[in-house]
């Protein structure tokens, strides 16, 4: 189909001109008249059970106007999904240093500062669960307030059973058996956590606040603070970056600013340090894989069993359905006989973990990636080759046992990073380098598949509204949120597209739970093509309404209307403006705003059965990543990445291109750099000077592409793709770094041995 | 203390000002000038960059004492000859270089920066130059692209006229 905007090299982001002028106001940058600073205590330790929490010296404190705990929410604050076991502030006891207690109000952030310092707090310290393994002793002590599976520390559990690999395995002529751990990663988004609650003379709270999902915040709100659904508004200024890491953490904030603005009935803002966001957001899941792989001798995979253990810290927060996820991803991209899985996820007293790009498929794809290559090897074949044999095409079984029917580009994007890299021949000649070389060459491959939208983790809709203006502007409402990724642009491009109009003439507002509608939680790559969807819809609807009025005005039928431009064109080919269409429709007494809901299709998993269809469709991808690695230092350097990733069709192709390349840095990162430490408990990484994250001269020039495929129920055939780019990184470095050094690798980040 | 600087181009005298004061805080603060983003407040982010003198400096770290005398752009300061966005602020957008735009005032003040001590930069000059500046979102390429393409342009044009 040829589209005017879709697919467009040309088109620039839409919130583009705000935000390289300066002008895009972030939550931190709004300011109210009479406005209060607010300040958190945090808890000190990793565990304790709280003796005394009394706040009224705080209140004491010149400035200090209001000072909250738990017992100032309803059931004292208690949220979570799928699991509630998380406070607005902490009740009963702390589970993680940073856990938030209390929170003050006052004139000056100084003031708020004096009173947080000024509350009395007395700890009871508790043993430290500190690593996944002691977890789940018999005397280990108990993370949560009560064990939510019944069984001490377990925080959740997930299965895959898809035939049987133990006689499969036993006759397979290799079996690679390794372990890999992963550490925890941090997203560190540069803009830290900001809210700013200012009370409404109807008794209830506007939220300015930089969360990815403003419903499911306006639900915690209404929850805990006991408020009808009406009387909370979330607002949503331009997010700084959130990487699926601006959820829970801003909840809280959200509810403890608003209920301290309830209380004094002044605006209040808080906005968090950089060591606060370091310490109190949740981490990628640090996690331990332990893989059995099978291979017969013509070098075809035939099945393969896994392990996961995660660690989910001091809440549950998203960490159940990134389990699931890690789980029915475990086995990667390939065709096998059977496949078994067996996930844990426990608690521990290490901050806590949730979403991050890639949600457990980051882990899950390292692993099985670094294992692929590694029984290439010990089979004598080419990594690359090897996967091209074995990795999934349309009509195969995935490793859970449902059948692909959309175009699967994977093999194509295997050959695309081959034949871009060079690899053959890079190959061959890193083969021959001497081997007390300095400097020694490797390149390495990976792939990776990854399920579409949010699977089985719940409803997965989104609604978008339409209305147009007498003067032919139209306004946008979408419930999803775009922290950066672009879908705003995507949205807009979509509309004009769809209705024929100019991306100029589209208006799209802030998500605001008064004027959107909800569309679930802005993750899981699901914007494009769950909102892209609804837009699609409601576009579809409007212009069925417009054409509807130009056919009434030019006195044929629907379908003899055509389009030139933004005007309609009739039997008497004289043109009628788009203002004129409208002013028509207004006197026909239409209405010229509407809604589109987009369903994703049903899917089925047995989560007792570990079987069943998890995702409607999946993404592709490989990466080459070329390396240089000092023998003397162990310093590896990046020297090239090539990806391709088969995202469908690409809507927003330079912003599609700045994902890809965006979350390359941040496997690169994962790979070389980045670890969030804990030691009994306690965060050992608080700078962004000790967790370090890629800078412009870490990052190496990136050969990047889409292959375009199509998917029947995507937005003109659309896909998604910014999770799943950052996914092979790591492992195709891992690998790359083998083949320069020799040393196989089995945790993150590398660091080779020094020579 | 008494503080007298040029801001964007115009004088500014501010009556009293406490001397530890950092730019950031003024900016922010007390001049609502709100393009200079708070990151991190320890220098590490460059987020909160601005131009002191033509060089790229951290606000955040800054002391107002350092201020005195000297020229400050912010990102507000930066424009076209018609008011409208600066050649390098078009070429961000026009290269993809703005993703959540956070980090963007700063990157581009970074890539001005660049341009005004070598205006003919290598690939990898670039990257040394905006080194000091995180983005956690493009992954840099598109904005080595977009500072790339501004240094090439305006070498055409100074050649032109």
């Amino acid at each position: 189909m040829k589209t005017r905007y879709i697919g467009n090299v040309t088109t620039q982001n839409v919130d583009g001109p705000d935000k390289v002028t300066g002008r895009a106001k972030y939550v931190a940058d709004m300011t109210m008249p009479d406005m209060l600073y607010a300040k958190v205590l945090h808890s000190p330790v990793p565990h304790a059970r709280i003796l005394r929490l009394d706040v009224s010296p705080a209140l004491a404190i010149p400035g200090v106007r209001a000072a909250i705990t738990s017992d100032d929410f309803v059931e004292y604050g208690n949220f979570g999904f799928p699991v509630k076991d998380m406070y607005i502030l902490a009740f009963q006891k702390v589970r993680y240093v940073g856990d938030p207690i209390a929170v003050v109000a006052a004139e000056t952030p100084e003031a708020a500062q004096a009173g947080v310092e000024a509350i009395v707090l007395e700890l009871e310290e508790l043993p430290v669960v500190a690593d996944m393994k002691s977890a789940m002793s018999s005397t280990a002590s108990l993370v949560p307030l009560t064990a939510p599976l019944e069984q001490g520390n377990l925080c959740a559990e997930d299965i895959v059973r898809n035939g049987d690999p133990g006689p499969l395995l036993a006759d397979s002529a290799v079996v690679l058996e390794q372990r890999y751990e992963f550490p925890h990663q941090e997203q560190a988004y540069i803009e830290p956590e900001a809210v700013l609650a200012v009370p409404e003379p109807d008794g209830g709270v506007t939220v300015f606040t930089n969360n990815q999902s403003p419903f499911e915040c306006r639900d915690v709100l209404v929850e805990t603070l006991g408020l009808p659904p009406e009387a909370v508004r979330i607002v949503q200024p331009p997010v700084g970056g959130a990487f699926g890491g601006k959820d829970e953490p801003l909840y809280q904030c959200s509810a403890q600013a608003a209920r301290l603005a309830m209380y004094t009935g002044r605006p209040v803002k808080l906005v968090f340090t950089r060591e606060e966001s370091l310490m109190t957001s949740y981490k990628r899941q640090a996690m331990n894989i332990h893989l059995r792989i099978g291979a017969d001798q013509d070098g075809n995979l035939t099945a393969a069993q896994a392990t996961l253990l995660a660690d989910s810290g001091g809440y549950a927060s998203m960490t159940p359905f990134v389990l699931w996820r890690a789980t029915v991803h475990a086995a990667g991209a390939y065709r096998y006989q059977a496949v078994q899985v067996d996930a844990e996820a426990v608690y521990t007293n290490n901050g806590y973990a949730g979403a991050f790009r890639g949600f457990g498929n980051t882990q899950a794809a390292a692993a099985i990636e670094m294992a692929i290559d590694e029984l290439a090897q010990r089979l004598g074949r080419d990594p690359l080759d090897f996967r091209l044999q074995n990795c999934l095409r349309q009509g195969d079984r995935t490793m859970t046992g449902d059948v692909i029917e959309h175009e699967v580009g994977l093999a194509e994007c295997l050959e695309w990073v081959r034949d871009h890299s060079e690899w053959s021949r890079k190959r061959a000649e890193y083969a021959q380098q001497p081997a007390d070389a300095l400097k020694r060459r490797g390149i390495g491959v990976a792939c990776y598949f990854h399920g579409c939208g949010l699977g089985s983790e719940g409803e997965d809709f989104a609604v978008t509204t339409l209305r147009i203006a007498p003067d032919g502007n139209i306004t946008l409402t979408s419930g999803l949120t775009d922290y950066g990724q672009g879908s705003r642009t995507v949205f807009t491009l979509i509309a004009a597209e769809v209705l024929g109009v100019s991306p100029e003439r589209i208006h799209i507002l802030r998500p605001d739970t008064y004027t959107a509608r909800n569309s679930g939680p802005t993750v899981a790559s699901r914007s494009s093509i769950v909102g892209g969807n609804a837009t699609r819809v409601a576009a579809e609807k409007l212009a069925h309404t417009l054409r509807l009025a130009a056919a009434d005005a030019l006195g044929c039928t629907e379908e003899q209307i055509v389009r030139d431009g933004e005007a309609f064109i009739g039997p008497d080919e004289n043109p009628l403006p788009l203002e004129k269409v409208v002013a028509h429709a207004r006197q026909m007494g239409l209405q010229l705003s509407t809604v589109g809901r987009w369903h994703a299709p049903p899917i089925e998993w047995d989560f007792e059965k570990g079987h069943g269809r998890p995702y409607f469709a999946y993404v592709f991808g490989a990466q080459v990543a070329e390396v240089e690695v000092n023998q003397r230092t162990g310093k590896v350097s990046v020297l090239h990445i090539w990806a391709a990733h088969d995202g469908g069709t690409i809507l927003y192709p330079t912003g599609a291109l700045g994902q890809l390349y965006g979350g390359i840095a941040q496997g690169l990162g994962y790979a070389l750099m980045e670890s969030f430490r804990y030691e009994n408990g306690y965060p050992q990484t608080l700078s962004l000077a000790k967790y370090t994250i890629p800078r412009a001269k870490d990052v190496p020039p990136i050969t990047g592409t889409y292959i375009q495929t199509r998917l029947k129920d995507g937005p003109f055939g659309a896909k998604n793709l910014a999770e799943p780019v950052m996914i092979g990184t790591a492992p195709a470095i891992a690998n790359a770094v083998f083949q320069a050094t020799g040393e196989r690798f089995h945790s993150l980040p590398i660091r080779p041995q020094k020579k | 203390m008494k503080l007298e600087f040029t801001l964007n181009g115009e004088p500014i005298t501010l009556d009293d000002v406490p001397e530890e004061m950092k730019l950031l805080d003024l900016l922010r603060d007390v001049l609502g000038l709100t393009g200079a983003k708070r990151g991190c407040d320890t220098g590490t982010c460059g987020a909160c960059s601005v131009l002191l003198d033509g060089r790229l400096t951290k606000s955040c770290r800054t002391p107002l004492s350092k201020v005195a005398g000297r020229h400050v752009t912010t990102i507000e300061g930066l424009h076209g000859p018609d008011g409208g966005l600066s050649d390098m602020q078009a070429a961000f957008l026009e290269f993809g270089a703005v993703q959540c735009g956070f980090c963007t005032p700063g990157m581009v003040l970074a890539g001005e920066a660049l341009l005004l001590k070598n205006p003919a930069p290598t690939r990898d000059e670039i990257r040394k130059g905006i080194n000091s500046n995180l983005c956690r979102c493009t992954g840099y390429q598109q904005i080595v692209d977009a500072i790339e393409a501004t240094a090439k342009r305006r070498a055409a044009q100074s050649e032109e006229s």
